[in-house]
């Protein structure tokens, strides 16, 4: 058998008879070329975002809401939130840490704590929605304001829900020190999700 | 037929054995019939509870719910046709199964159900894209039947524009971009020397967001079209018709395709070349897939971006591209080109790498400038990022962004040359073989050569600005795409056809396929330079009726594009029902695809092949590109005894070594048998058949298998008459140089090459002295004929041609003169003269006669004389050729000089004495 119960869920074919041995495997490699095609994804946005920044540049900056009163965002609020989601891939790095290390109640330690803090992100996000006083509806700004946001919620969701996977198989022990790929695979994502946040947060909230 | 097939039965390379998942295709298709409703009725439920939730008004948005649902149903019908059941299940902590249930067909109903294996994912692909492509053909036609005249046929303007718009939506989201991932589905894993991708289950995913994206297209008919073009510029898409909101989802689908599969192929050709398969000995059509799915991974999330925009302003009420809310038009322009200029080159790169193998396969020639194909495919991909805006000259973008946009457009075009002359330099010389996949690759160089140049004309700002939006454009892109992916398709298909269904084209409908295509072609879009130069706008239902000629001439050319097509689909359906069986190497190819069998078996290679060499070393002398080995069963390595015929045409240079050299030479590639043919004229067929006969007799004891005939006829009838219906791999006409060559003064060697149908004609020369000297059959043993008195005489002449017919051999004429002293004086000399004169007639009229003979006065007695002959020539045999009396002295000398070397004596008769 090629796999094991173990592996990512999408098993390579006839790997074995290779015998070569790879830093990166091909499922490790495919996760990293989506995160390059996520990363098209969101540049095409803050593209989107830029045109419109610049579009209106020339009157005021921040722009004005439909009621002429200024968008206003949340920096120091978002700034803590920022620092959550980014302290949630330190953790879940620790977590792994651990697993190499042999310790899986390290792991499952590690990646309880990365899921709260993800989630606990979310919540703030959402409670930022509930409290910002525009819609998506407001102007082009607004729009692309609750776009990026949105579109990266989504995967921070996405990443919550891979992680929780991961710890599912954390309990039944299907990680080891050596073999663990989809554990790396989210890990990848999960990092990636944190970088694109800590540029939402400086190119959007702060500049 | 090959020495070995492969068999799966009773165990796979896993050690288990091969089962079919039992549940039957209907279960499938039941399965995703309730996905659909399921989603749909689901994202309905969805919409109304949040827009509760949310105090919304109105609770009921059709607009936003067909979006939603839209959505939905496509995952549900995913989920229904079996693509996340694998996935699922491992999700709620079961083991992988890995039994390769879903791998194989075993009848043709099952390639409508999920599959993970890519041979059948390839067929999937290349089955469903041909569809679209007819739907979308048969818009064009409809399209072409509107514009066949001023005014309106049969469509208003609004259907006029949902028919382009689809046509354009059709043809490149779900025909060219996937059509390649098909083929390259196909072959390339075969290609690599893997078996199978990297992740069959995503390929199989990657495959079923196909129909998603393409029903929801044509589904947009029955709601209302969608008519903003496959541009789908705002604010036109944001406001307009319902089925734009299906054409944002089926682009979303198409590009997760897209960039699923190219991920896929990274993976593979990262991960899972077989040993020795360096990047650099990499068929060229695995660097064009690697280099378009690199592409594909970076530039399609940009479409998606602006189709996410454009949606979110239709259902949404966001102002991406309202001005007056701050939003800007011309950023979506930009968004969709940095994808949709890329895109280009992800519906051509892959063409170019089929084109590269066709080329080389069919000219017999190493592919020139590997490397420079290959960089150049890298150097187009990386400049095809820095190009986009030079499609939106006119816009109103910012002006300073156009001459950068023009430069490096025009720089696209020096790769582009690179490769366009490469290709050239490869036919250069070459030994083409016009069978219908060469014939598709010129039909492409010629067709792509005229797009790729009025491509540059378009990239310079003051040209493009003229002919912005009218019908030049239209041109060039339909030039672009018929040469660049519609002929490369076929011409992939007409390749690689054999190869997966184990039977061979219909060689006339293939002809007739191609032709009408390619006169097509230049009929429906050579015109429309000329009508975009003068000013018609394209995308307009109506015209000017100053273009009514041309347009009704371009609709006639584009009803032959559309009997075309028929022809092709009659041509496969025909092929599979009565089609010869291909063998394993039809096209006598080098990559690895051609090493397996028509078709290929299960998973490919029972063992994983070793590669160790360049993929196109066409016509080297034992060069390889890969050895593939048989399982242990069978033993050792797999090769092919499959011998395609080499007819070789030759009288008066039959018998010569340089001839004999260059069979054995083409017999060291290991893939031709040998025919002779010894065409008669007007000579004489003893003559004839006795050159055949050493000839042949010289082949066979360099191991070389070849037959060989006499026939009646001239050089030309004979060569023609055969070449035609053997359809060998290639004729060689061998003749002796132009000025003493009879056949030569009449063109031989182009009358045969027509007289059999363009068979590959070779010409070659043979010198006089060659086609004489007795080296001619080295490997023959040698006979020393010992003749004095004999020597000039008929009798000689007549026992050495005997002997020849009797054993092909050499001979050698030795003359031993007992000259009388001084050997200088004139005696001497007159005996000497003497003796020559007879040893020259004897010589000529045996060789004339086609004997392998030559002679030699000798200045000393028999008994001096003999050791020094026997000893320079080392015959095989000794005759000893008296006359009378003589015979027995000229025995004994050779007794005493023979050693262990046979002596045999033939007696002339007392009158054979000149």
């Amino acid at each position: 058998m090629a796999t094991t119960a173990g592996q990512a869920p999408v098993a390579s074919h006839g790997q074995e008879t290779h015998g070569k041995k790879h830093g990166l495997n091909a499922e490790l490699i495919a996760m990293l070329l989506f995160i390059g095609s996520e990363l098209m994804l969101f540049a095409s946005l803050f593209t989107a975002y830029f045109f419109i920044r610049y579009g209106v540049a020339n009157e005021t900056w921040p722009p004005l809401k439909k009621d002429g009163e200024p968008f206003e965002l949340p920096v120091l609020l978002t700034g803590i939130n920022t620092a959550i989601l980014v302290g949630s891939s330190f953790t879940l790095w620790w977590g792994e840490k651990c697993l190499k290390a042999g310790d899986r109640q390290g792991l499952i330690r590690g990646l309880w704590i990365t899921i709260l803090m993800g989630g606990t992100f979310l919540l703030i996000q959402l409670n930022e929605y509930a409290h910002l006083g525009f819609t998506p509806q407001d102007r082009a700004f607004s729009g692309a304001f609750y776009t990026l946001t949105g579109f990266h919620g989504a995967h921070v969701a996405v990443g919550l829900i891979v992680l929780s996977m991961c710890l599912r198989r954390a309990y039944k022990n299907d990680f080891t020190a050596t073999n663990h790929t989809p554990l790396a695979a989210g890990s990848y994502y999960w990092h990636f999700v944190d970088i694109v946040w800590v540029l939402l947060f400086l190119l959007v909230y702060v500049i | 037929m090959a020495t070995h097939s492969p068999a799966h039965a009773p165990a796979g390379p896993g050690g288990h054995v091969h089962h079919e998942d039992p549940r039957p295709v209907s279960y499938w298709w039941r399965r995703a019939f309730v996905g659909v409703i399921f989603g749909v009725l689901g994202s309905f439920l969805l919409v109304f509870l949040l827009r509760a939730l949310f105090g919304m008004t109105p609770l009921w948005d059709g607009g936003v719910m067909a979006g939603v649902a839209g959505l939905l149903g496509g995952i549900g019908f995913l989920w229904g046709i079996g693509c996340f059941d694998t996935w699922l299940s491992w999700a709620r902590g079961n083991p992988l199964t890995e039994d390769h249930s879903f791998h194989g067909v075993s009848n043709w109903k099952q390639y409508f159900r999920i599959n993970t294996d890519h041979k059948v994912i390839g067929i999937q692909y290349l089955a469903m894209t041909l569809f679209f492509m007819v739907c979308g053909g048969i818009m064009a036609l409809l399209i072409r039947t509107e514009l066949a005249a001023p005014g309106q046929q049969i469509a208003d303007g609004q259907t006029y524009n949902g028919l382009l718009s689809m046509h354009a939506t059709l043809m490149i989201f779900v025909f060219a971009v996937p059509v390649f991932g098909g083929i390259a589905n196909y072959v390339l894993p075969i290609m690599i020397g893997a078996k199978d991708m990297a992740f069959p289950r995503l390929n199989a995913l990657s495959f079923w967001f196909l129909p998603v994206a393409g029903f929801m297209f044509l589904a947009a008919a029955f709601v209302g079209w969608f008519g903003a073009a496959w541009t789908a510029y705002p604010p036109l898409a944001s406001q307009g018709l319902e089925g734009q909101t299906l054409f944002e989802l089926g682009v979303q689908f198409a590009g997760a395709s897209s960039i699923a599969t190219a991920i896929n192929f990274l993976a593979t050709l990262i991960t899972m070349r077989a040993p020795g398969m360096t990047i650099w000995r990499m068929p060229i059509l695995a660097w064009a897939t690697g280099v378009t799915s690199v592409l594909a991974v970076f530039a399609t999330p940009f479409i998606a971006g602006s189709q996410f925009l454009t949606m979110f302003d239709r259902l949404m009420g966001t102002n991406f591209f309202v001005p007056d809310q701050g939003g800007d038009v011309i950023m979506y322009q930009l968004i969709f080109w940095f994808y949709s200029h890329p895109a280009v080159y992800i519906m051509l790169l892959p063409g170019f790498g089929i084109i590269s193998e066709v080329i080389a396969t069919f000219a017999r020639k190493p592919l020139f400038g590997y490397r420079a194909m290959a960089f150049s495919l890298v150097a187009i991909a990386v400049l095809g990022f820095g190009v986009w805006a030079h499609h939106m000259f006119v816009s109103g973008m910012a002006a300073w962004l156009r001459v950068p946009m023009m430069v490096t457009t025009i720089i696209i075009a020096v790769p582009t040359g690179v490769k366009m002359w490469s290709w050239l330099a490869t036919l250069w010389r070459g030994k083409i073989h016009m069978k219908p996949p060469m014939l598709w690759a010129l039909g492409f160089l010629f067709t792509f050569l005229i797009g790729g140049l009025s491509g540059v004309f378009n990239g310079i700002v003051p040209a493009d600005i003229h002919v912005s939006d009218t019908y030049f454009v239209t041109a060039h892109l339909h030039y672009v795409l018929y040469g660049g992916t519609v002929y490369t398709v076929f011409a992939g298909i007409y390749y690689w056809f054999p190869k997966a269904t184990g039977r061979m084209l219909n060689e006339r409908l293939s002809q007739w396929h191609f032709w009408l295509t390619f006169i097509g072609t230049q009929i429906t879009f050579m015109p429309m330079h000329w009508q975009g130069l003068q000013g018609m706008p394209r995308r307009v239902a109506d015209y000017d009726p100053r273009f009514e000629l041309v347009n009704s001439i371009e609709t006639v050319g584009s009803y032959m594009l559309g009997i075309a097509t028929i022809i092709f689909f009659y041509n496969v359906y025909w092929s599979l029902k009565h089609g010869d069986r291909a063998s394993w190497n039809p096209w006598r190819g080098r990559t690895l695809e051609w090493m397996v069998s028509s078709p290929p078996p299960l998973f490919n290679f029972d063992v994983i092949p070793q590669v160790v060499g360049g993929p196109y070393q066409y016509g080297i002398k034992d060069a390889r590109h890969a050895v593939v080995f048989a399982p242990e069963e069978f033993g050792g390595e797999l090769t092919e005894d499959t011998r395609y015929p080499v007819l070789v045409i030759a009288n008066e240079a039959l018998s010569s070594q340089t001839l004999v050299d260059e069979i054995r030479s083409r017999n060291a590639d290991g893939l031709w048998s040998f025919e002779i043919l010894v065409p008669l004229g007007d000579s004489d067929r003893v003559i004839a058949e006795r050159r055949l006969a050493t000839t042949l007799a010289a082949l066979s004891e360099y191991g070389v298998s070849a037959t060989g005939r006499v026939a009646e006829g001239d050089v030309v009838a004979v060569g023609g008459a055969e070449g035609k219906a053997r359809q060998p791999h290639e004729i060689v006409v061998a003749t002796l140089p132009l000025n003493s060559s009879a056949w030569m003064r009449q063109d031989a060697v182009d009358r045969i090459r027509k007289a059999s149908g363009n068979v590959p004609t070779t010409h070659f020369i043979v010198n006089g002295d060659d086609a004489r000297a007795i080296g001619a059959a080295s490997s023959l043993p040698l006979t020393m004929i010992v003749a004095t008195e004999a020597v000039g005489a008929e009798a000689l002449a007549a026992a050495v041609m005997a002997r020849s017919d009797a054993q092909p051999g050499r001979f050698s004429i030795v003359c031993p003169l007992d000259l009388p002293q001084p050997r200088w004086g004139v005696e001497s000399s007159e005996i000497r003269r003497d003796a020559g004169e007879r040893m020259t007639a004897t010589v000529n009229a045996l060789v004339s006669s086609g004997v392998q003979v030559q002679g030699e006065v000798m200045d000393d007695g028999p008994a001096a004389a003999l050791p020094l002959a026997i000893d320079a020539l080392k015959p095989a045999q000794i005759v000893i050729a008296g006359v009378n009396g003589e015979a027995r002295a000229l025995a004994e000398a050779a007794a005493a000089a023979a050693g262990d070397i046979p002596v045999d004596t033939v007696n002339l008769g007392a009158h054979a004495g000149s």
